[in-house]
């Protein structure tokens, strides 16, 4: 009762905490709302019932598993922005007397808060695009009405949206100190393994024999079977090299820095790999899954030439190009989201230093240009890592789709390039000036 | 330790290199300067002390271009060029200004926690178009020359709040600052790095000829300074040329070589 007073008490937004809390609340919105898109859409495989049915299944819950990972991270970062954005108040609680734990609960209910506001929000949003996405072709016709969802599964997602932005909220916490005197971030950094290393390259050589035996797999069925696995352990590589690799690309920056910008930039990504990679890596993943499961279902389309259209074996192929297209498309919106959300909180933890070196004389451009840098050259970099990676993981299908579907492969691409602006434009939400302007 | 410059003045110059004139600057209906007249002539240290609230910070912002005041002007004269007003300079123009002419040093040092030391001097010269190789040689020299050779790789967690404001003082100087602004550099720090610190920024600054104007609450601070100029509610309550000050202290060890 006591925490839920307070929660009350700190949580009226001020004019600094309104941007802050908007846009965790506009970040909660979407990811609601394409949650409940992408379960109705799942949901709507069961109009038709046919052999692939259970493999229609299996796609959905992929797509919607791979949506978790970037809400989860979303929410961490949206209650760490909820925290730093009043700093002052929880650590004015710790000097009254309250403990960590009343910290944690006090950020959590705000969190949760937070979140049902986006979440109800979402629904909103999901009401407004579910006749626009209910034209979408799945299994040879447009969902349709399908799209409209049972209100216990839409009540199901809102409860489901609210306890991971709690969860998160805690887990944001872990990584800074709330202590009588003000909030800090924890300085301690993970530093990637060697044994990474070794553990990456025994799930490549797997990976690499997983795809080296899909020429000889006659049945579609257990192709779709074998990618899927491929895909599993690719992302499990990924994870593990990225912080690695994101680290290499810091330091090939810092050698190669001319400016200060570049110089900065480099340095804030060095800081801590593992969080810019964490950043970044919803982008790796997009990625591989465009690579893969694009080349794959660009394959199984121009294989399925001359095949009846209205085939099960037909419309999947069609429908994986499609499912493929629409996992990228809601994965990078919710790393944008992430984006904008880290650079919030990013912009936030370091006002004080902005507004100092800005007495110094560094002009914001310089200190933006650091900052874009830094989010952005791991973007990139991990982009098309990724993509020549992924593409030589599976080299032969890859190579396979470019000749035999370069358009599939190119619209593939194009989705991509929009994507990596649309993190652009999440980075440019929070520019450093308006740190200066207060 | 960095050496006394050899034109450095036993005796001051006379020549003002900042003129302040009927300085006014109110935050809603507090005024945190009252019309203010300052004289700083170059060479010269000069403490500003007052309560908390009597305009010390305002005061300092306003003579190095980082605040404009409501009224009122700023001459700066480092060069035989015609003086030029700060308080009519536009944001550009201000910035450019305090990167090129001027050196500052806070209380929290202000410097970039994911750069190391060597780095953080060497982001002064770049940011001003110095290449990185050139950069890095005249920063190394600086951190060398204030007693922190062997540590310019290491980051600013790794040093001690008296290194690390050494590197803040490198940082203002090598972009040789005819000006340097101090506020409480060393008000962080005990008072035996803090002693340690000032007796760095008075060689690094006046003892190269160059002028050093400080905010301070400490008496014995100030009082190593050769002015203190006393505030309170943004007026200049009193002027005072003091004993112990830095260049009175060359001046005597001058007559006595």
């Amino acid at each position: 009762m006591r925490t839920l007073s307070l929660a009350w008490l700190l949580g009226k937004p001020s004019r600094g905490r309104r941007g802050p809390l908007l846009l965790t609340a506009g970040a909660y919105t979407l990811v609601c709302a394409l949650v409940l898109i992408v379960t109705a859409g799942a949901l709507s495989f069961d109009r038709v019932q046919n052999e692939l049915t259970g493999m229609y299944q299996v796609l959905a819950a992929l797509a919607v598993v791979l949506l978790v990972v970037p809400l989860a991270v979303l929410g961490a970062a949206a209650a760490r922005l909820s925290a730093r954005s009043q700093d002052t108040r929880l650590s004015t609680v710790r000097l009254l007397g309250g403990t960590p734990g009343l910290v944690v609960g006090i950020t959590m209910l705000e969190s949760a808060a937070t979140a049902l506001a986006g979440a109800l929000g979402g629904v909103l949003l999901y009401a407004a695009m579910a006749p626009a996405v209910g034209l979408v072709h799945f299994q040879g016709s447009a969902i349709g009405s399908a799209m409209w969802l049972d209100p216990r599964i839409i009540a199901l997602v809102i409860a489901g949206v609210v306890l991971v932005a709690a969860l998160s909220g805690a887990v944001g916490l872990r990584k800074i100190i709330v202590s009588p005197l003000g909030v800090r971030n924890r300085t301690v950094t993970p530093k990637p393994r060697w044994i990474r290393a070794v553990v990456v390259l025994g799930l490549i050589i797997c990976i690499s024999l997983v795809f080296s035996v899909i020429g000889s797999v006659a049945s579609l069925a257990i192709m779709v079977g074998v990618l899927l696995t491929g895909f599993a352990m690719g992302i499990g590589a990924l994870n593990l090299v990225g912080p690695w690799a994101v680290a290499l690309i810091g330091k090939a920056k810092l050698k190669k820095a001319k400016s200060p910008a570049q110089l900065l930039a480099a340095r804030m990504i060095l800081e801590n790999p593992a969080q810019a990679w964490r950043q970044v890596s919803g982008i790796a993943m997009t990625a591989f899954v465009a690579v893969v499961g694009g080349s794959g279902a660009a394959l199984m389309n121009s294989t399925g030439t001359g095949m009846d259209p209205n085939s099960p074996d037909a419309l999947l192929a069609t429908d994986v190009m499609t499912g493929v297209l629409l996992t990228i498309a809601v994965s990078f919106i919710s790393v944008a989201c992430s984006t904008a959300i880290t650079q919030a909180a990013a912009t936030l933890d370091r006002a004080d230093l902005y507004a100092g070196l800005h007495k110094l004389g560094m002009e914001p451009a310089v200190m933006e240009r650091a900052r874009v840098g830094s989010v952005m050259a791991p973007v990139i970099g991990m982009g098309i890592g990724s993509i020549i990676v992924s593409a030589a993981l599976v080299f032969p299908l890859a190579g396979m789709a470019i000749i035999f579907a370069p358009l599939s492969v190119a619209v593939i691409l194009l989705t991509l390039v929009v994507g990596v602006l649309a993190v652009r434009g999440a980075v440019a939400m929070t520019p450093v000036s308006q740190t200066l302007a207060h | 330790m960095i050496e006394a410059h050899p034109a450095s003045g036993n005796t001051l110059n006379t020549h003002p290199v900042l003129s302040a004139r009927d300085l006014r600057r109110a935050y809603g209906s507090t005024l945190a300067l009252d019309g203010v007249n300052l004289d700083i002539r170059a060479g010269e240290s000069v403490a500003i002390m007052g309560p908390s609230g009597s305009g010390k910070s305002t005061l300092l912002h306003t003579l190095a271009g980082i605040e404009r005041p409501d009224f009122g002007s700023v001459l700066l004269s480092t060069s035989a060029a015609t003086p030029r007003d700060i308080a009519t300079l536009g944001e550009k123009e201000r910035s450019k200004l305090r990167r090129e002419s001027f050196g500052f040093v806070f209380q929290s040092g202000l410097l970039i926690p994911e750069l190391t030391a060597v780095e953080n001097v060497m982001m002064a010269l770049m940011i001003n178009g110095v290449p990185r190789a050139a950069a890095q040689e005249q920063a190394t020299q600086w951190l060398g020359a204030l007693g922190l050779a062997g540590m310019e790789e290491r980051r600013i967690g790794q040093l001690s709040g008296g290194q690390a404001q050494r590197v803040a003082i490198a940082r203002a100087q090598v972009t040789g600052a005819r000006v340097t602004f101090a506020d409480e550099p060393t008000g962080a720090l005990d008072s035996a790095t803090g002693a340690e610190v000032l007796s760095i920024l008075l060689n690094s600054t006046v003892g190269r000829g160059n002028t050093l104007i400080m905010v301070t609450h400490d008496a014995d601070v100030a009082a190593q300074c050769d002015r203190v100029i006393h505030l309170r509610d943004g007026r200049i309550l009193a002027q005072v040329a003091a004993t112990q000050g830095a260049s009175t202290q060359r001046s005597a060890a001058g007559d006595t070589n």
